[in-house]
């Protein structure tokens, strides 16, 4: 008997061994496959984006920053009356009730968005309901406090806060940071648990970014460019700041924009940022690079001249006309080409320096590639390649057959405004790998072009609408016939004026580009964004606190004036003595000709760089300054 | 005490010894918990302060917009563009506007 016990017993005790002992294999033995068994029944995955980095301007003012903000969801399956909550929310939330209802009406359905991005004081009113099946999931929202302010540059981001567009797609990854994925807890009948969903948890936010863009500056170009718009009955207009010693972008508007915060309201139109993604014939503005073109392959000089036939001039066929019908030019020098923007001008100069060399320097000028600046979908522009026909080298003297965008125009203004250098222009201080930098202009060739650009808007020039009282303007106008659309031939009676200078010329700080795309009371360049980029460039100035100066030619070539300068200051350090002794001075040429400067230079042991012909008229350093370490005098001469 | 009686006490000092430990790791685990509730309120707190700060910082950016300041210069305070040929209207101390 007690064996028979024992057997049972024994038996008992083996079965609830194998029972304990599969147990402990389930429980404590780690299992791959049970995990993952776990997880999918305890845990649900939410994927919330981290805090999107903060958009600001360069003086530190906010452009873009990212609210904490509560998107509501439901679980359609535990809703205890659906009719009524639908009906609660409804109410408070302004969405149609049956689009609610629709949602969390009894169905398989176990997680529905109801509504995304809602403030804090909706989502504490939702929460006092206690309804069960109600839930909150914390997300970024994007606001941009400006409104409209800068919104084509800025672009705008999706609903799960992505970059669509603009600055927001080019910096995405930087603003974004790290989505993150929440593990959320169910319980064992798969329904969420909705409290805790707020619990705390490291995110990595996205790091804020700080834009070379001049806030108070873009308001000005956007107020601007709307009133010329309006004024002028114009389609749109596009305006670029740049700063005239880095390309860094300071402005940037186009009118009609829209605002980043209701970016889906707009057309894509709208949307766009034309002054990087557009093309258009610059039109008269491109003769500003012909001469630096011409002035750099020694083609001509500030002052040689050429005669303009009268206003009547043909190659082959085809006749070129000055953009004024009234215009008659006789003999003008360089200078008076671009001052009076006589087309036969151009055209007779860019034959003379021929297809290949304008074309060269066109490309590096930065023409018809992309300039490198950060911002998502960059036109080419179009130069066309090589041979060109006479009559088509004619055209692009003076800006036809050929399309630039704006910032394209801006970045080789910018190249003459420093002297030479042409830079990648940018919206941030840090360079990116496109970042292009290259000498393409002498820094005697850029001055020359900035005392020909100042003839421009002098008494002289054709701009008088550019002047800035107290400050000396370089630039050039432009009015282009409008393109047809189909590529062929130009559409009649529509223009494209555009402005495009620096100011100071002396030491230049900004670069402005102005382009107004048909404008119907008037279009010549002078008379629409001429006055735009006055208005521009005297607010730029005053609050930039400079002193208005002397114009005359000495302050217009800074460089060689402050040489003097330094030089008067060393003057007044020395007895004349001792500066008998050790400075040489600049003689009087003033009147003799060319060869008796030269006899005069090989006496006194100096070099002469000359511009212009005649008799001397004038010299740097002036008489009685000493000379320059090179030993180098500028000559200028007139008849 | 007698070496018999210490010897009497002993078993039940080892169940106090287990019983009081047992008690310490119950408090120790409670203090976690406690310790992690703590943190996760400090950290919701914190969290809350940060939103409220990006919150005025867009209300800041909002109240010294430029288009506001613009317009609250022109309608409230009558402030209007200067421009060319404007008369400026001279006090008695021939002075517009005290530099």
């Amino acid at each position: 008997m007690q064996t028979r016990i024992l057997i049972v017993f024994l038996f008992i005790l083996g079965l609830w061994g194998l029972l304990l002992a599969r147990g402990a294999y389930l429980q404590i033995l780690p299992n791959e496959k049970l995990q993952k068994l776990k997880d999918k029944q305890f845990h649900t995955k939410v994927r919330i984006p981290s805090r999107r980095g903060a958009i600001v301007d360069r003086n530190q003012n906010e452009l873009a920053i990212s609210i904490t903000a509560y998107s509501l969801f439901a679980d359609p399956k535990i809703i205890k009356d659906p009719k009524k909550t639908a009906r609660k929310l409804s109410r408070l939330l302004k969405v149609p009730y049956k689009r609610i209802y629709k949602k969390i009406k009894p169905s398989k359905r176990r997680f529905v968005w109801l509504k995304r991005r809602l403030d804090r004081e909706t989502k504490e009113k939702i929460r006092s309901w206690e309804e069960r099946g109600l839930g909150f999931i914390e997300e970024a929202r994007r606001v941009y406090p400006n409104g409209g302010l800068l919104s084509s540059v800025l672009g705008f981001v999706s609903s799960d806060g992505r970059g669509l567009g603009g600055i927001e797609r080019t910096y995405n990854s930087l603003l974004s940071g790290e989505t993150q994925e929440v593990i959320v807890r169910k319980d064992a009948r798969g329904r969420p648990l909705l409290v805790g969903l707020n619990s705390f948890t490291e995110r990595k936010d996205g790091e804020d970014l700080t834009l070379t863009i001049d806030r108070d500056l873009q308001f000005q170009l956007e107020k601007e460019l709307k009133r010329t718009t309006q004024e002028h009955e114009a389609e749109t207009a596009v305006g670029v700041v740049l700063d005239a010693k880095t390309s860094e972008v300071l402005a940037m508007a186009n009118y009609p924009s829209f605002d980043s915060n209701r970016p889906f309201k707009y057309s894509f139109e709208q949307r766009r940022n034309k002054a990087i993604t557009d093309t258009f014939e610059p039109g008269s503005t491109m003769k500003t690079i012909l001469m630096a073109a011409a002035l750099k392959e020694k083609v001509i000089t500030p002052g040689k001249k050429y005669f303009c036939e009268d206003g009547d001039f043909r190659i082959g066929r085809r006749k070129i006309n000055e953009a004024d019908s009234r215009h008659h030019f006789g003999w003008l020098t360089a200078t008076e080409v671009l001052a009076h923007s006589s087309n036969i001008g151009t055209s007779k100069i860019a034959l003379e320096l021929g297809a290949e060399n304008y074309r060269s320097s066109l490309v590096e000028f930065g023409f018809g590639q992309r300039t490198g600046v950060d911002f998502p979908g960059e036109a080419l522009g179009i130069v066309n390649s090589l041979p060109w026909r006479d009559h088509l080298l004619a055209n692009v003297s003076f800006g036809h057959g050929v399309a630039t965008t704006p910032l394209q125009m801006a970045a080789a203004y910018a190249a003459i405004a420093s002297g030479g250098v042409w830079k990648s222009p940018r919206f941030t201080k840090e360079k990116n790998e496109n970042y292009r930098e290259k000498r393409i202009l002498s820094q005697r060739e850029a001055s020359q072009i900035v005392l020909m650009l100042n003839a421009v808007t002098g008494t002289a020039g054709t701009v008088v609408n550019a002047k800035i009282p107290g400050f000396p303007v370089a630039g050039k106008t432009g009015t282009a016939q409008k393109v047809k659309k189909d590529g062929r031939g130009y559409v009649r009676g529509q223009y494209i004026s555009s402005f495009a200078g620096f100011v100071p010329s002396h030491d230049p700080k900004y670069v402005i580009y102005v382009a107004v795309d048909n404008p119907k009371k008037l279009y010549y360049g002078s008379q629409v964004a001429a006055p735009v980029f006055s208005k521009i460039a005297s607010y730029a100035i005053r609050r930039e606190g400079l002193t208005p100066i002397l114009i005359s030619e000495e302050n217009l070539l800074k460089p060689a004036a402050n040489k003097v300068k330094q030089d008067r200051a060393v003057l007044r350090l020395k007895s004349v003595k001792e500066l008998k002794r050790t400075v040489s001075l600049v003689p009087n040429l003033q009147g003799l000709t060319l060869r008796e400067v030269f006899r005069q230079s090989k006496k006194m042991k100096f070099q002469i760089k000359f511009s212009g012909s005649g008799r001397v008229a004038k010299t740097l350093p002036p008489k009685g300054f000493p000379l320059p370490k090179d030993k180098e005098i500028e000559v200028f001469l007139e008849r | 005490m007698s070496k018999q009686s210490v010897n009497d006490l002993k078993p039940f000092a080892s169940v106090l010894i287990i019983i009081i430990t047992l008690l310490l790791i119950v408090f120790v685990k409670m203090e976690i918990r406690r310790s992690g509730y703590m943190l996760w309120k400090q950290a919701r707190v914190e969290k809350q302060l940060q939103d409220e700060f990006y919150q005025k910082s867009v209300l800041l950016a909002k109240v010294l917009g430029p288009n506001r300041i613009h317009n609250i210069a022109q309608a409230e305070l009558d402030m209007q563009k200067a421009h060319f040929g404007q008369i400026i209207q001279m006090t008695p101390q021939q002075v517009a506007l005290k530099q």
